[in-house]
């Protein structure tokens, strides 16, 4: 009799946390990507340039572009002020941001100085309102280009779902709280996983820490031995 | 209450706030929001340079480095308000601390400087400046 609310509560508990479950890691790159490449470039800096948007929500690109600084940087490398950035691009006529990804690499790092170009695009980015949830989910392909050979050094596709539940409050609140979910959902955490995930260490499909990371030699020099490219 | 006192206090309500996320290496604030907020809303101007100047005034009181892209993007806001000679500064700071900007704030630098030249224009308004605290 007494273990029934009990556990009642623990589901509860259990529900009331956003949970953010990578669907993809299968489809996330397996740890024996070839990094071969990025780590004989070796760059310093990487511009990150508007992101495309191939989804039918709007806002998305916003939300993307602003949050990958910030996981890059936190990698070890030297990002390109985004914003600047965007406004040097459209000086350059290029305000679109298909224009961009569409542009030279070579051309568009030359611009900067940069050492590598950074590419985001949104594949897929939608919601689904189910009856006490709002699920999201995003797909989203990243590529990261040689400023000055142009070749790809790194790429990567992933999926992420994003589930807001809360049972709090019995079923009037649930309701209560989808609605407001449905209003607004969390996407600045969503668009923030997202980005930190593709960037994370190279044992997940990331970048391997960069110059300003103190465990940037060692990673590299496991790469090496790695691909066997010493 | 001494400066000291009031330095320590301000690093201590900022080292709590730095508790909440994940240890990082720079101070960020709310950067990843101001920059959505600004690309969504341009009339959000004077939010985004508040933050610019929170995250420099925070990160230096604290001894650490300006997060990448900071200097130049607050350098840039104050340009734009036509303070071309502060905007200099806060291009060549970017550059001293990352060697890895200095090609293209050089172009920056050089952009800032021909507006920079004649002491003429209208007077300068807007939130950027001002960030030089009092002694």
């Amino acid at each position: 009799m007494t273990l029934q609310p009990v556990s009642l509560l623990r589901i509860r508990w259990a529900l009331s946390a956003p949970v953010l479950v990578a669907l993809a890691t299968a489809c996330a790159t397996p740890p024996s990507k070839d990094y071969s490449k990025f780590v004989a470039a070796d760059p310093r800096s990487i511009l990150v340039v508007p992101v495309v948007n191939n989804s039918v929500n709007v806002g998305a690109a916003d939300y993307f572009l602003s949050t990958i600084p910030v996981p890059v940087a936190e990698r070890g490398y030297y990002v390109f002020p985004v914003h600047l950035v965007k406004r040097v691009l459209e000086d350059d006529g290029l305000a679109d941001a298909s224009l961009v990804h569409g542009a030279d690499p070579m051309r568009l790092a030359a611009l900067f100085g940069a050492d590598a170009v950074l590419y985001a695009t949104i594949e897929r980015w939608e919601a689904k309102y189910v009856l006490v949830t709002t699920q999201v989910t995003v797909e989203f392909e990243w590529v990261l280009k040689d400023g000055k050979t142009g070749d790809t050094l790194w790429r990567d596709h992933k999926a992420l779902a994003y589930a807001s539940d809360d049972a709090g409050g019995g079923l009037i609140g649930a309701l209560l709280n989808a609605a407001v979910t449905k209003a607004a959902p969390d996407y600045m955490r969503l668009a923030r996983q997202a980005s930190g995930a593709a960037v994370a260490d190279p044992a997940r499909g990331g970048f391997p820490a960069g110059p300003y990371r103190p465990e940037h030699e060692a990673d590299f020099a496991a790469v090496r031995a790695r691909s066997g490219t010493r | 209450m001494t400066s000291r006192a009031i330095v320590l206090a301000l690093a201590a309500v900022a080292g709590s706030a730095g508790c909440v996320a994940p240890q990082t290496m720079y101070h960020w604030g709310e950067y990843d929001r101001r920059v959505y907020a600004y690309h969504r809303d341009p009339l959000d101007r004077e939010a985004w340079v508040e933050g610019l100047k929170t995250i420099i005034l925070e990160s230096e009181a604290q001894g650490q480095k300006v997060p990448p892209g900071i200097y130049a993007e607050y350098g840039y806001a104050l340009q734009e308000e036509g303070r071309s000679q502060e905007a200099l500064a806060y291009y060549q700071k970017e550059k001293a601390q990352w060697p890895e900007a200095g090609f293209f704030m050089d172009k920056m630098i050089r952009n800032a400087s021909r507006a920079a030249s004649p002491a003429t224009g209208p007077p300068p308004t807007g939130p950027a400046g001002g960030l030089e605290r009092k002694p």
